[in-house]
């Protein structure tokens, strides 16, 4: 396997040694280049409570183009589709290589504090969430107890 | 017989050994340079070690004048009688201007030659520092303010020594860095100076420049044109000084003349704060310093992967002034690359590829058309009006609205459309490359399976999730349109099928 670049090395000791509060991010035993993330549901959010399991793979080309990122634990989200995937501008044509592991994994945070039905990737989720917000937000509640609390 | 043969081969090949390495030595220690008078030129090889007294000395007997009557300028200063040749960073082929000191002028030679700064007795390469030349963007335009006082600089030396302590405290000789069109790759420049109206190098600067501003912009650097001072003076009724014209050398080829120049890459700088670059962390010498507030700077290999990368999602912007450049990569704002030379970085490959595509955005950004032909992509201008377009260089015929091959009546969805009969008009003509016919077949049919154009730019889009509302992804472009409709996107596409 090819060298890994400093810029790599040194996003995961910084990962390490001053974690970003409520995400953890741990490489892969086999390749330092995939990540294991746990991201906590923030407070006063219907992710309140809930563990959030992610992984992060640096493709070959990091940091000229993004992390790819996805949802491992199913959440009821509209910017997250059914497979994980999520819609955010930095994961596609905002990233910049200034961005970093970091910051990427507190827009996700900040994204689950604050859903954004007009960029919706869950069509029906985003629906909902536009047409009965309270509905919406009670059934991410009983996604959240129901797949991200269990362990 | 044999014997003799190789012993006279040995000492054939012993001899041209010693040719071979005398001639180098040669080269070592003479330096052939032109000398300018107004007279002519006279070329001469001297010892890089002496002194310019001993030019004057050399060149006075050949124009009729004594050594005392002369003036050397070199690189926009006069150069001081006890300053040794080699200090001057003179190259091979290099041109010094020798002329007569005129009765007038006779005082201001005195004043020059009794300035205590030694420094404005040597050549701009010489005397100037890096510091000045490396500040941020936001520094260098506070400084065209301050002017060209030399306190500005006496205060800089003194950051340099807190900023480099494990350096000397005397401040690094000035690094340019340039695109050398005869080397083809960057190279380290050294800076010239003429007259900005008769554009002859017999001139003195009144001050030296501060800061790229200075050096990049015109008339900012006044000074006297030892030429023709009255011409230069008198050109415009003296309504404005004499202005210096700053201009850039390679350093690694031998000159070839006057006109052998090389542009500025006024962003590649050494790294003198010892900035990290943003993409892979690392600190090198040399860095490219983005044109934002904040000092973004990056290694010139992220750098080039930078602009690859934004190469090959056509993410560079067709600027109205610079033309097809890139911006800092945290997006700070007003920092697009100036000089677009910057990006002669790219290898060949990536550099033609990157001339294609700001050819393209021209064209299509002034209301022109690209032959949709695969391996033509011809730019076309033709009247507004005209739906039926044939292309000069392929003779393709294709209709304006779907560019697809012309048809008459409205433009067909793409899957009743014929491929095959228009793409064959093609392949008789000598200028069309299309060698890869089936291939670009297949490809073309893929496109037309799963894209549709962007209303406003026709570039094939295809959605690959998400909801209906479309961002053309062209940067010159980035019309909003709704996947349905096929029309920009409106508040009716949102309420209606904003989701399908």
């Amino acid at each position: 396997m090819a060298v890994l670049p400093r810029r790599i090395i040194k996003e995961t000791q910084r990962l390490m040694q001053e974690p970003v509060p409520g995400i953890s991010a741990v490489p892969d035993d086999s390749n330092a280049r995939y990540f294991h993330v746990i991201v906590t549901g923030p407070e006063d959010s219907p992710f309140e409570g809930g563990l959030f399991k992610l992984e992060l793979f640096l493709p070959e080309d990091y940091p000229m183009s993004a992390p790819k990122v996805r949802f491992i634990t199913k959440i009821y989200h509209p910017n997250i589709d059914r497979l994980g995937r999520i819609c955010l501008d930095i994961l596609k044509d905002k990233w910049s290589p200034a961005l970093q592991i970091r910051t990427v994994l507190l827009s996700i945070q900040a994204l689950l504090s604050a859903p954004n039905p007009d960029d919706p990737l869950a069509n029906d989720v985003a629906e909902l969430w536009k047409v009965n917000e309270i509905e919406a937000i009670r059934n991410a509640k009983e996604w959240t107890r129901r797949y991200a609390m269990d362990n | 017989m044999l014997r003799f043969f190789i012993s006279f081969f040995s000492s054939l090949f012993q001899m041209m050994i010693h040719i071979l390495t005398t001639k180098k030595h040669i080269i070592q220690n003479v330096l052939s340079i032109y000398i300018k008078t107004t007279g002519g030129n006279i070329s001469i090889d001297i010892d890089p070690k002496c002194d310019v007294s001993h030019i004057k000395k050399m060149v006075a007997p050949q124009i009729g004048l004594q050594p005392e009557e002369l003036k050397v300028i070199f690189a926009g200063k006069e150069l001081g009688d006890d300053i040794i040749i080699e200090e001057c960073d003179l190259g091979q082929q290099s041109i010094l201007h020798v002329v007569k000191i005129k009765p007038g002028n006779v005082q201001s030679k005195i004043s020059a030659s009794s300035t205590p700064n030694s420094k404005t007795l040597m050549p701009l390469c010489e005397s100037l520092d890096d510091l000045m030349f490396s500040a941020s963007s936001g520094s260098r335009t506070a400084s065209i303010s301050i002017g060209n006082e030399t306190s500005t600089s006496d205060s800089l030396l003194d950051e340099i020594e807190v900023v480099a302590n494990n350096e000397k405290s005397k401040p690094k000789k000035v690094h340019f860095y340039v695109y050398c069109p005869t080397c083809k790759k960057l190279t380290q420049g050294k800076l010239r100076v003429r007259c900005h109206f008769c554009k002859s190098g017999a001139f003195t600067v009144h001050s030296d420049p501060q800061n790229w501003s200075h050096v990049l912009e015109s008339k900012q650097i006044t000074g006297t044109c030892e030429n023709d001072s009255e011409f230069c003076e008198n050109i415009l009724q003296n309504k404005e000084p004499t202005f210096a014209e700053f201009y850039f050398k390679c350093s690694e080829h031998i000159s070839l003349g006057e006109n052998d120049q090389a542009v500025p890459l006024d962003l590649i700088r050494p790294n003198l704060r010892q900035l990290q670059c943003l993409a892979c962390f690392e600190i090198t010498e040399t860095i490219f310093s983005f044109p934002c507030e904040d000092d973004h700077v990056t290694c010139l290999d992220c750098f080039e992967a930078y602009c690859k990368a934004k190469l090959s999602d056509r993410q560079f912007w067709q600027h109205p002034e610079y033309g097809y450049t890139l911006a800092c990569p945290s997006g700070c704002a007003n920092s697009f690359i100036k000089e677009i030379h910057h990006f002669r970085l790219l290898d060949d490959e990536h550099y033609e590829r990157y001339h294609r595509f700001a050819t393209e955005e021209f064209v299509l950004q002034s209301g022109g058309l690209l032959c949709p032909q695969p391996g033509c992509g011809m730019g076309i201008l033709a009247d507004p009006e005209c739906i039926r377009i044939t292309c000069q260089n392929c003779k393709y015929v294709f209709c304006r609205n779907c560019l697809q091959g012309y048809h008459i009546g409205s433009c067909d969805p793409p899957e009743i459309q014929e491929t095959s009969g228009t793409s064959g008009d093609c392949g008789t003509e000598l200028n069309c490359d299309n060698r890869n016919g089936a291939g670009d077949d297949a490809s073309r049919t893929t496109i037309k399976v799963i894209t549709k154009p962007c209303p406003s730019c026709k570039t094939p889009t295809e959605r690959d999730g998400g909801c209906m509302h479309m961002v053309c992804t062209r940067a010159g472009c980035q019309f909003h349109w709704c996947w349905v409709c096929q029309t920009e996107w409106t508040r009716e596409c949102m309420g209606d099928h904003w989701f399908g």
